[in-house]
């Protein structure tokens, strides 16, 4: 990997995983570190490290330094609401998306990466599966459980608001 | 592929993880338009996706801090880089900290405290030994009864002087300088002693011929029986003389002297040593100002 390529792995990937990072940790210096980070180890390996699995690289270092940043502040129950502590997150103004959130908020960081991997990152299940470094069939079986503890959760808040 | 009661769920996740192929999606919408509430359930798993959009889109700030440019990774020769290199000159450590001086400046005085009691020994021994000669000398003298007592580590001698003068020597492992003056005291005892025991024989030998004169008046006659008596009783006495002179033990008297402290020249008696009383308070007093001072210092 050059120097340049480098760099235009910087100008596509990096808010993206800030992005995944904050709506985890939700904390933006943690977050702007671990991005750092990420970033760091893959100069440092850019000879070994192919430009199209860059992403990937990316990802997967970042979710375990997160991992590892959660454990040591013991951060692993997140109540907050997503929106309170990411104040650069706007999920826009609709009902529906604000009850999302506040569903998504009540998974575990696994379930939550998995989501996030999934649904904003566009990564397949394999993909999630090498950066979480779990099979595809355990990343298919999270993350249906995620959406299923998701739907329960949409159903019943539906129901209370109306 | 069987979509059906029990596994639609499945494919409706798959579906919108979109991790279906072409078919299976078309499977799957096929069996959602056979009944509505299929269709209602497909909208809910719907809704858990998040979709992102313009106004979720977040960037990183100091994203400029992760870019990389090649003067980032600059590096110098590395003949140029050895050019930079410097050495620090070696700190000479001090010979003589103040520490190891003051240990040194206390061994010495302490070696001249035991070089200056050496001598004072060394003076004492040389006095000693004129007093005897001068003791020795005098001795010709029969009436006169003097005792000198000599102590020091390494002799004691005592010489008692009576009528027939004696002399008693005794002594433990000594050195040379000292052997000198114990061979000149027993040279003067042996010549003491040789004159003694000349003495005795003459006694001896006038008793031996006072018993053949009274046996020579035994056999002549008994008439001067008493007479006999009384020369057998003299010889008895005369052979008995020297063993009650041997048998006596020299009695040597212990004399003390009051120290004048008064005095500003007055010397110091420990044993056999006499010590210059203002030179040692000179050393005491120039050792004490130095342990003073070092104390001062350190307090310092």
């Amino acid at each position: 990997m050059t120097d340049l390529e480098f760099n235009i792995c910087v100008d596509d990937y990096s808010d993206g995983v800030y992005r995944f990072i904050l709506k985890i940790s939700k904390n933006k210096e943690d977050a702007r570190d671990i991005v750092q980070t990420a970033f760091e180890k893959l100069w440092v390996n850019r000879e070994k490290v192919e430009t199209l699995k860059a992403k990937s690289y990316l990802f997967t270092v970042a979710y375990h330094l997160m991992i590892d940043q959660l454990r040591k502040e013991t951060k692993i129950v997140m109540t907050d609401s997503f929106d309170e502590n990411t104040q650069t997150v706007s999920q826009g103004s609709s009902e529906l998306k604000q009850l999302l959130l506040q569903a998504i908020n009540n998974l575990n960081p696994t379930q939550k990466s998995l989501i996030l991997l999934k649904d904003y990152e566009g990564y397949s299940y394999q993909e999630i599966g090498e950066i979480m470094q779990l099979s595809e069939s355990q990343v298919k079986v999270y993350l249906h459980r995620a959406r299923l503890i998701l739907k329960n959760k949409l159903t019943h808040l539906e129901k209370m608001s109306a | 592929m069987m979509i059906n009661e029990d596994n639609y769920e499945t494919y409706f996740m798959s579906y919108i993880d979109n991790e279906l192929n072409a078919a299976e999606r078309g499977a799957v919408e096929a069996f959602v338009s056979t009944d509505s509430k299929y269709a209602a359930a497909l909208a809910v798993f719907e809704k858990t996706k998040l979709h992102t959009s313009t106004n979720e889109y977040m960037e990183m700030e100091d994203k400029i801090f992760l870019y990389r440019f090649p003067e980032m990774d600059a590096k110098l020769d590395t003949d140029f880089k050895k050019s930079l290199y410097k050495k620090e000159a070696p700190v000479r450590k001090a010979l003589f900290t103040p520490n190891l001086m003051r240990a040194s400046f206390a061994i010495a005085a302490m070696l001249i405290f035991f070089i200056g009691i050496q001598l004072f020994k060394k003076d004492t021994i040389i006095k000693d030994k004129t007093a005897l000669a001068i003791t020795n000398n005098s001795s010709t003298n029969p009436k006169q009864t003097e005792n000198i007592i000599l102590r020091s580590n390494a002799l004691e001698v005592s010489v008692n002087k009576n009528n027939n003068s004696s002399a008693v020597l005794s002594s433990l492992p000594f050195n040379k300088k000292l052997n000198n003056t114990n061979n000149n005291l027993v040279k003067s005892a042996t010549a003491s002693q040789a004159a003694f025991e000349d003495q005795t024989i003459a006694s001896n030998n006038t008793s031996t011929s006072i018993v053949a004169t009274t046996e020579g008046l035994n056999q002549d006659s008994r008439e001067n029986e008493s007479q006999k008596n009384e020369s057998q009783i003299r010889s008895n006495l005369m052979e008995t003389m020297p063993n009650e002179e041997e048998k006596v033990v020299p009695v040597i008297p212990t004399t003390y002297k009051e120290i004048d402290t008064e005095k500003d020249d007055r010397t110091i008696n420990i044993g056999m040593l006499e010590i210059d009383g203002s030179a040692f308070r000179g050393i005491t007093r120039r050792f004490s100002a130095l342990l003073k001072r070092n104390k001062i210092e350190k307090e310092k």
